[in-house]
């Protein structure tokens, strides 16, 4: 019995060996790896005797297998790698620096949106390649805010801030903006800090969050709260947005599916446009990098890969695929894009979009900047004293 | 006679083994790792973690977030374990009357929420305990009673997760206190009542003694099981609001995981073990001495 599924394993091996001298191993998550194998399909058409070997991970449990995979050193080719998890993972030393790829490659800094760019350089290295971008932008509802007197959406701090005053004052139960404050919020906090000027180190290396600017979000943000303009506490996001008791908030691309699907009567009724003006509109850019492990014998290939999926034809197809933002900038003047209103306003959003310090830290600086900014929201410190004790925190963490 | 070191290590070995590769090793390797500074930058490189002696406890005590934990955890501990007893010994009771009728469905009932997946509970609870449209605050509306917001207020995320963790445990001690029930002969029953017993009485002088082995049993559990308090919290409020409900595993998680500090997430470990240990060697003791 033994002897039989020994034969047959190695009759299974030298079949698999004869016809793909090659594999490339892969690990995706969620919705793209359920629909990678259609590219890949094409990538083995154009290098025959290559097979792709493609593991779905779900979201839940990719962070939990990648670093079992580190630690035993069991590591595919090449990995789908979300922005914020690529300086903890990088700082375990398993990224292939990728600088000498490029020399000799279509592929380099320019093609990519900046704050893309951004989330695959670690300590002046290159170690990733942006696949696809994550904006987040202003949801909101057309005619909810009509009926306060807004026949656009919100411009300014100042704009915002007086249309939820109004939005609020309908009645009871009613709000104006989303906040999602719970747990670790530090992500949906950091563009208001940006927008205002502010920033979390200085060129230096500097904690700078007692500056006036950051000091600034913080009130700002909070005053949402004190005044009951945001929700407190769970809810549902779709409900909420639907019936108008919460008709603005912020997220990324993947809302503007998920908005038909759950609430479908809401349908034209709503619209999104650009974060709103303080000094600047930034916005948080997340999504996913390629990136070679250095365990890999087929970095060559997984390189050849990475490529394929650059190229703007395929970076187009597969927003046809999936619609998840291309990170190339020059697949945003195809028509399919550039013709589709929302789309406009996320391509445009992205030109002033940043990521958070890739620093292996940042986790930690996250959940100590949600747990001061909800001091302040919770009126347990001033907001000048929450920064205080927040630059304590960081220069804590980073030391 | 000679004993067979051969055929006993043939058939115990592969158990002894298991158990000493996932979980011996690695209670002690824990252990030492919570007197280095393992962190991010030694996960594939060992030889970069530092032995640091004591400082991950001298530091960990001066840990105002771990104070919180802490405190937060022995309110849990203290608020549920009464409760659950009551609760799961009243249901027991009433189940082991005669009378009572469908026994089976309120068996089955009472344990589904203990076999249910927490993570789904936790999202049906978020709905229950929703200011504006939860189940709870409609409710409390018909007696005029304004609710409060459960997981958004510092004061009542607490016990709206002990909530979860009673009715989730209840199931499961009713089981095992109507066990104990079962084992009580009718016999003292019957000679109680002949001597004019009242109910009440029947229950203080015979069924609470007789459980006893049942109660210690039941309450030693709980005191391990809450004081590792994680997955409520986690799911419900990932330890919010202003970390009311952060407790002592859930910041372990978060040290060891998230920052991948596994040194001191370990110390936390270590200190967690030490309560423990304790506190169950006290319950075992004050059932002694009774």
């Amino acid at each position: 019995m033994r002897r039989g599924s020994l034969i047959l394993l190695l009759v299974f091996v030298l079949v698999t060996f004869s016809f793909a001298e090659r594999t490339l191993q892969i690990w995706a998550m969620g919705e793209e790896a359920k629909n990678l194998d259609v590219m890949a399909e094409r990538f083995m058409k154009e290098n025959p005797g290559v097979k792709v070997e493609i593991q779905a991970i779900p979201w839940s449990a990719a962070y939990d297998k990648i670093l079992t995979g580190i630690a035993g050193m069991q590591l595919p080719d090449l990995a789908q790698m979300g922005t914020t998890w690529m300086a903890p993972f990088g700082a375990m030393g398993v990224f292939e620096e990728l600088s000498p790829y490029m020399r000799d490659s279509f592929i380099s800094k320019d093609i990519f949106f900046e704050g893309s760019w951004q989330t695959v350089e670690l300590n002046g290295g290159v170690y990733g390649i942006p696949w696809y971008v994550d904006v987040r932008v202003m949801f909101y509802r057309t005619n909810v805010l009509k009926e306060v007197g807004y026949d656009h959406a919100p411009q300014t701090w100042e704009e915002l801030y007086d249309a939820a005053k109004k939005l609020a004052a309908r009645g009871e139960n009613m709000y104006a903006v989303s906040l999602l404050y719970t747990g670790v919020f530090g992500n949906e906090f950091i563009p208001f800090v940006w927008q205002a000027g502010g920033r979390i180190f200085d060129e230096r290396g500097e904690v700078r969050v007692t500056d006036p600017e950051f000091v600034e979000a913080i009130e700002y943000y909070a005053r949402f709260f004190w005044e009951e303009l945001a929700p407190i506490g769970g809810g549902n996001l779709f409900q909420d947005f639907a019936s108008g008791a919460v008709p603005i908030f912020f997220s990324g691309p993947w809302m503007v599916s998920m908005i038909d699907q759950q609430t479908p009567e809401v349908k034209g009724k709503w619209s999104v446009a650009l974060m709103p003006k303080k000094k600047t509109r930034s916005s948080f850019v997340g999504g996913c990098n390629w990136v070679i492990f250095n365990t890999s014998k087929n970095k060559d290939l997984a390189w050849r890969f990475i490529e394929f999926m650059t190229k703007p034809e395929n970076q187009l197809e597969w927003y046809k695929i999936v619609a998840s933002l291309p990170a190339v900038k020059s697949v945003w003047e195809y028509p399919e894009l550039a013709n589709n209103p929302i789309m406009k306003v996320f391509g445009e959003q992205l030109r002033d979009a940043k990521s958070p310090p890739n620093i292996p830290q940042w986790e930690e600086i996250a959940n100590a900047i949600s747990r001061r900014v909800e001091e302040a929201i919770y009126k347990k410190r001033t907001p000048q004293k929450a920064a205080e004790a927040l630059k304590k925190d960081i220069e804590k963490i980073v030391r | 006679m000679k004993t067979n070191w051969v055929w006993i290590l043939t058939f115990v070995g592969p158990a002894l083994i298991l158990l000493m590769v996932f979980l011996i090793i690695p209670i002690f390797a824990s252990f030492y790792l919570s007197f280095t500074d393992f962190n991010v930058f030694a996960m594939t490189d060992w030889n970069r973690a530092k032995f640091v002696g004591l400082q991950n406890f001298a530091e960990l005590f001066k840990d105002e977030l771990f104070w919180r934990a802490l405190v937060n955890t022995l309110y849990c501990l203290v608020v549920a374990m009464p409760v659950t007893v009551a609760l799961s010994l009243t249901s027991a009771v009433l189940l082991n009357r005669e009378q009572t009728k469908f026994k089976n469905f309120f068996k089955v009932s009472f344990f589904l929420p203990f076999v249910t997946n927490t993570v789904a509970i936790a999202v049906v609870w978020s709905w229950l305990l929703n200011p504006s449209y939860g189940l709870l605050n409609w409710f409390l509306s018909f007696f005029g009673v304004k609710g409060p917001n459960w997981l958004g207020d510092p004061k009542w995320a607490m016990p709206s997760v002990i909530m979860l963790v009673v009715w989730k445990a209840v199931g499961y001690n009713t089981i095992l206190f109507l066990a104990g029930l079962q084992n009580i002969p009718d016999f003292l029953y019957e000679a109680a009542e002949l001597d004019g017993a009242s109910p009440w009485q029947r229950f203080w002088y015979i069924t609470l003694p007789m459980l006893k082995p049942t109660t210690v049993f039941v309450t030693t559990m709980m005191i391990i099981g809450y004081l590792q308090l994680f997955e409520e919290p986690y799911m419900l409020t990932q330890g919010g609001p202003l970390n009311s409900t952060l407790s002592i595993v859930l910041y372990l998680y978060r040290q060891g995981f998230r920052f991948f500090k596994l040194g001191y997430a370990s110390s936390i470990a270590v200190v967690l073990f030490s309560m423990i240990a304790a506190l169950t060697l006290l319950r075992l003791k004050l059932a002694g001495q009774e």
